[in-house]
């Protein structure tokens, strides 16, 4: 058995086709994004760290931005074979672990809300998500299928 | 002002630290009852993003973190972090009993000790430096050290790729205890706070 997997870290993504996992581990306020083509059995992983690149000077690593990282991991999956009309996202994470008095959005929520609208743009729909609350997940993606398993400290996986 | 190389530059803020861990040293001392304990440095270093989390045990390793903001002149964003039996055995050191970390008890302890590194450390900068800080109550979050670490570094509202990290050790009369105190500026700060450092040296 070979089967690969592909650990993606914070501010990261990647792409895998038929065969082997992506997992990302320890979403905070982070948002991790799973991509599925299920007819080119394509998965795409995401952990994106904020929510606009925009904002911010130093942009030296698009993987960190919403706006920025998801654009790039669905050309990466295109040259897996996968088609953006055929891609379908499940998200997780956002939440918030550090309880501050907010009067604005915490930036968990920034994050998912930019997600959100930054997939809406790209025309993929998300079929399924586990977002907000207080604690912290892990998120794998099985490229052969799109499997999608979500696990919290303390609980076991459960899918998406 | 030459440029300064980056060893040069950690020495300096490693030495901040040994003077802050003086301050804590005493801090920490009233609390337990003026029982000896010591706090030092021993290593500081500027660790790229993705490679936090392997120094604090893995990303998913279930870690206390205590996270303080600090505006002032600069905005610092702190966190103090410790790994599970770490955190066990400071709580029943400083209270002389077992307490379990998740009760108000445990808590309090792990919100105070986080207090008084990130006071130490910044008073240390800011008598060095002239600068002020203005320290916001701490909040303590127990998780995955992955998840704790993208919260703080969202939450700092900053995009560098590398943060400063100071290990930090206490040795107490019934054991060491390891800890990791993390500052999250923007590398312009870090290089202004060295700048009045160094003018503060040749003064």
């Amino acid at each position: 058995m070979n089967t690969q997997s592909i650990r993606v870290k914070i501010a990261d993504y990647a792409a895998l086709k038929e065969e082997g996992m992506l997992i990302t581990v320890g979403l905070g306020s982070c948002v991790g994004v799973a991509l599925y083509d299920s007819s080119a059995k394509v998965a795409g992983l995401a952990h994106i760290l904020l929510s606009d690149s925009s904002l911010f000077k130093n942009q030296s690593n698009p993987g960190k931005f919403a706006d920025t990282a998801l654009p790039l991991l669905l050309e990466d999956m295109a040259r897996f074979g996968a088609r953006p009309n055929r891609i379908k996202a499940k998200i997780a994470g956002g939440s918030q672990l550090f309880s501050f008095e907010n009067k604005t959005l915490s930036v968990g929520e920034k994050n998912i809300a930019s997600v959100r609208s930054v997939l809406a743009g790209l025309r993929v729909p998300i079929t399924s998500e586990d977002v907000g609350g207080s604690v912290g997940r892990t998120m794998k993606v099985m490229a052969a299928d799109g499997t999608v398993l979500v696990s919290t400290v303390g609980n076991g996986e459960r899918e998406l | 002002m030459p440029e300064l190389n980056q060893d040069f530059k950690l020495d300096i803020l490693k030495e901040v630290g040994n003077i802050g861990a003086g301050n804590a040293t005493t801090s920490l001392s009233q609390l337990l009852n003026y029982q000896r304990v010591d706090m030092y440095v021993p290593e500081v270093d500027l660790c790229p993003l993705d490679e936090i989390p392997d120094l604090l045990g893995g990303a998913e390793k279930p870690v206390q973190g205590v996270f303080i903001k600090a505006p002032g002149d600069i905005s610092f964003y702190t966190v103090f972090l410790m790994g599970e039996e770490s955190a066990q055995s400071l709580v029943t050191n400083l209270t002389g009993r077992e307490h379990s970390l998740d009760g108000e008890m445990g808590r309090s302890v792990l919100l105070e000790v986080g207090n008084i590194v990130t006071a130490a450390y910044l008073n240390a900068l800011s008598y060095m430096t002239d600068l002020t800080f203005l320290p916001e109550p701490p909040q303590l979050a127990v998780d995955m050290a992955g998840a704790i670490l993208g919260t703080v570094l969202a939450e700092a509202n900053v995009a560098e790729d590398y943060i400063l990290v100071l290990k930090t050790a206490f040795s107490t009369d019934s054991g060491d205890i390891d800890g990791n105190f993390l500052i999250i500026p923007d590398i312009d700060a870090l290089d202004t706070v060295v700048k009045l450092l160094i003018d503060g040296v040749a003064k």
